[in-house]
């Protein structure tokens, strides 16, 4: 077993060795990059961040990214990106690799030292640097390379007005929690100061100056703190649609009011400190809920400044991706992807559609071929001609169907919401008719007795069950490696017997890895034979070379591509190929072997043998078996849903585990095959952007935490750990959370019902009525703190 | 007892002090990184050189 870097954490290739003695301790790395990184954080006595960081970055520094930064040279363009007053210049830049409080600890510290910054601050949730400095001193682009120094790479970047509409909205919601925090805790002091006086006795002059403290600390919290809540019961009225915001918005309403009365007329009783409780509790809820909805959505709303190189007027230009016209001749180096769709000019090169297709094998394009954007080139620098950009591009089109496909999405209507629609009628003509009925009576105190059956019933407890429940799984959750971002999820989840994988990876890591050696013709044992192939591979940008990448490179020479066939290059003196079929039979050499379908067999051969065959295939994640044959005890029916064909999904997979196996898919049919199986709860499991439109269909989604954006955007949940081994754990959860809904649920709604007709028998006194509704909702939120651990 | 007449005012107008400042320091962006500020206090104090 190697060991891993110490500042990126890759494995080091067995038999390399560069190491430093930095820290007081002897650190091994996995390359030169990382090594004088490490050394110049060292050097910069910021040592400290690789005590404190979470996780490490697995960011190194390449040279096409400070294009962005030659693209502010146009002053258009610069005062577009750049905040100028007088000679401090100021600007926004998205940083990549940014995952924990460590990195913008470094940043802030690397950049502060350095001569010309003015400050810098960095977002850790948003991955956005604002770093101002002096003109004269520093330009963007040594910015990005002091930035470059230390391992991240940055673009710049705008925000634009979706973000700062959502920075506002949540700027308001914690100004609202905070006013509904503070005035509840000044509430509920008077209100024991006042329970306190009910059990010993109280002056009337006390009590009235505690009741009136409250008001005025209850007042802000109803008028402004709930405000989301009345604004929630107008839409339901208006689309006469009823949910928890109804009945929420009454009882708040109707307590604070009558405790207004009771103030004022000096009788009956003041409900402030469970009026202002409610409200706090139900905001926290909501509040988690939409900090994890932001987090998802900001990745898909970023638009850095991106470079593309294009041939204009017989010259090589470097432009804006935004300024790229139909008809642009534009030049895309291997390792890149293609910003946008095109037709291809130069006469050959393979490219990578897995984000598009989930087929992980490079696809050879020939002149003239069809290239879609967000497909990586791989092979050679191309140069291709522009047919549609922006909107009109396959990728844009995959998210329009997305957009359908969660426009069609059956909805999971929430337990709670359920009840509510019938509650609220219930309540309140049940509320008025004993009003009704006591004032016939001739009773005096008919208003009270109303009061009291409304208190009785507020649903304090009722509309806490859920939602109480539900913000401490997904906390619980988020910390075992689970980021729910919809309402519905948990008990979607609960309620889930149809599981959708995609394969590439998702049940697999998505990458070539080497699968059999067969030795041909040489005395050469297997190591040396992978330690050659890895040797000629070191340099190469293309997929297969990632299966070698691991393994320490025999010295060899004269490293030459030769495209669409494989490498070449000298060893000892000795001339030596691996490649594909073609390059042998270009070579004069014959082979025996048969290709396997999802298998990928590479040779290596000199000039007059073939020495052996290697077979590649993608390798399943190493909990996937384990996870499958859970899920099924579990009884889940479960499908696989692949682009690939049958053969290469049964190399790699156990299908006797799945239940219906659907190959050769396109993104299109995989949203109308789980269309069809909406009678069931499907869950689907999915990351690329083929699986897209599904991911949007399914009644609940889940996402790789290595996914496209896209993907990400329009799952309602993502496996941020990227183990799939977390989604029985997330599957245990939301049944426990889903059997505390129901106790909490059956709990408040027996209080309820067993209190009621004592209240509208006028036989509960108000007060009796609010310690009820406090304690009955304390052991909601009790019950509801089980689930802190998954 | 009549103090409390006069301290539960004061105590109100601290309260609303308290409110105004955290109002102030949300439009002021404080509250913007949430994940970051908890943990602030780890880095900030540590001496960068390890003694030992």
């Amino acid at each position: 077993m190697s060991q891993a870097c110490f500042h990126c954490g890759d494995p080091i290739p067995i038999g390399l060795e560069i190491a430093s003695d930095l820290q007081d301790a002897r650190r091994e790395f996995c390359c030169y990059g990382c090594q004088a990184i490490a050394e110049h954080i060292c050097a910069a006595n910021l040592g400290t961040y690789y005590d404190k960081r979470g996780e490490q970055n697995a960011v190194r520094l390449t040279d096409e990214d400070l294009a962005p930064f030659d693209l502010l040279n146009d002053p258009s363009l610069y005062q577009h990106y750049v905040y100028q007053e007088g000679t401090v210049h100021s600007m926004q830049l998205l940083i990549c690799g940014i995952t924990c409080s460590a990195c913008a600890w470094l940043i802030e510290k690397h950049l502060a030292q350095q001569v010309g910054i003015e400050s810098v601050h960095v977002n850790v949730s948003t991955r956005i640097a604002s770093i101002s400095w002096q003109k004269d001193q520093l330009s963007p682009k040594d910015l990005a390379e002091l930035l470059a120094d230390i391992g991240y790479h940055a673009q710049p970047y705008v925000p634009g007005e979706r973000d700062q509409q959502q920075k506002q909205h949540k700027k308001q919601a914690i100004i609202r929690l905070g006013v509904a925090g503070v005035g509840m805790m000044q509430v509920m002091m008077s209100a024991i100061a006042m329970y306190a006086g009910d059990l010993q006795g109280m002056d009337d002059v006390y009590r009235q100056l505690l009741r009136s403290i409250s008001f005025i600390f209850a007042t802000p919290v109803v008028l402004y703190a709930g405000l989301p809540f009345y604004r929630g019961a107008l839409r339901d009225l208006r689309t006469l649609h009823f949910t928890m915001d109804l009945p929420v918005s009454i009882g708040v309403l109707l307590a604070y009011v009558s405790s207004v009365v009771a103030l004022f007329s000096q009788s009956g009783h003041v409900y402030f400190d469970s009026v202002t409780m409610f409200i706090f509790f139900l905001l926290l809820g909501r509040f988690l809920e939409a900090v994890a909805r932001a987090y998802q959505t900001q990745s898909n709303d970023h638009a850095p400044l991106t470079a593309v190189k294009v041939k204009r007027d017989e010259t090589l230009q470097t432009i804006a991706l935004h300024q790229l016209q139909v008809g642009d001749i534009a030049q895309i180096d291997p390792g890149q992807s293609f910003p946008v769709d095109g037709i291809l000019l130069s006469p050959h090169t393979s490219v990578d559609e897995s984000s598009l297709t989930g087929e992980y094998q490079p696809v050879s394009k020939h002149k003239g071929d069809v290239i879609h954007a967000q497909t990586i080139n791989i092979e050679q620098k191309v140069e291709f001609e522009v047919t549609h950009t922006g909107q009109n591009t396959r990728a844009a089109a995959i998210s329009r169907i997305t957009e359908r496909a969660l426009a069609e999405k059956p909805p999971v209507a929430i337990m709670a919401d359920r009840v509510a629609h019938y509650f609220v009628i219930a309540v309140l003509v049940i509320a008025a008719l004993t009003y009704i009925f006591w004032s016939f009576q001739g009773r005096s105190d008919a208003y009270w007795v109303m009061v009291s059956v409304l208190v009785v019933t507020c649903p304090c407890a009722l509309s806490l069950a859920t939602p109480v429940a539900l913000t401490t799984a997904t906390n619980a959750l988020k910390q075992a490696g689970l980021l729910i971002t919809r309402g519905h999820v948990i008990e979607a989840l609960a309620n889930t017997q149809h599981i959708v994988f995609d394969k590439t990876g998702t049940l697999t890591q998505g990458r070539f890895a080497i699968r059999h050696i067969e030795i041909i013709n040489t005395h050469l044992s297997e190591d040396s034979i992978l330690s050659m192939v890895a040797g000629l591979e070191q340099h190469s940008k293309h997929p297969i070379a990632q299966a070698f990448a691991d393994i320490a490179p025999t010295p060899i020479e004269a490293i030459e591509n030769l495209p669409s066939q494989g490498v070449c290059g000298t060893w000892l003196g000795q001339k030596l190929y691996f490649g594909n079929r073609t390059l042998l039979e270009s070579l004069g050499l014959e082979i025996q072997h048969a290709n396997i379908d999802g298998y990928t067999s590479l040779y290596l051969a000199d000039a007059d043998h073939v020495i052996a065959r290697i077979d590649l295939c993608d390798a399943l994640r190493p909990e996937t078996q384990q996870v499958l044959t859970h899920l099924k005890q579990r009884g889940a029916r479960l499908s696989l849903l692949t682009g690939d064909t049958l053969t290469s999904a049964r190399a790699i997979l156990p299908l006797e585990l799945f239940d219906d196996v659907v190959t050769d898919c396109l993104p299109e049919q995989k949203w109308q095959w789980i269309r069809d199986q909406q009678q069931h709860n499907v869950l689907m499991v999915g990351d690329g952007l083929n699986d897209v439109p599904a991911l949007a269909g399914a009644t609940t989604s889940l996402a790789m935490q290595a996914s496209s954006d896209l993907a990400k955007t329009h799952a309602d949940a993502i496996l941020l750990n990227d183990h799939l081994a977390t989604l029985p754990k997330a599957l245990a959860s939301a049944s426990k959370c889903r059997l505390i809904i129901k106790q909490n649920l059956i709990w408040a709604a027996g209080y309820n019902a067993t209190l009621l007709p004592l209240a509208v028998a006028g036989l509960i006194p108000p007060w009796v009525a609010a310690l009820g509704m406090a304690l009955s909702s304390l052991l909601v939120v009790l019950n509801a703190t089980r689930l802190t651990t998954v | 007892m009549e103090s409390l007449f006069l301290l539960i005012p004061i105590a109100a107008v601290f309260v609303v002090i308290a409110v105004a400042i955290f109002i102030w320091a949300v439009k002021g962006d404080q509250f913007e990184d949430l994940n970051r500020e908890g943990e602030r206090i780890l880095f900030d104090d540590d001496d960068d050189t390890p003694k030992s």
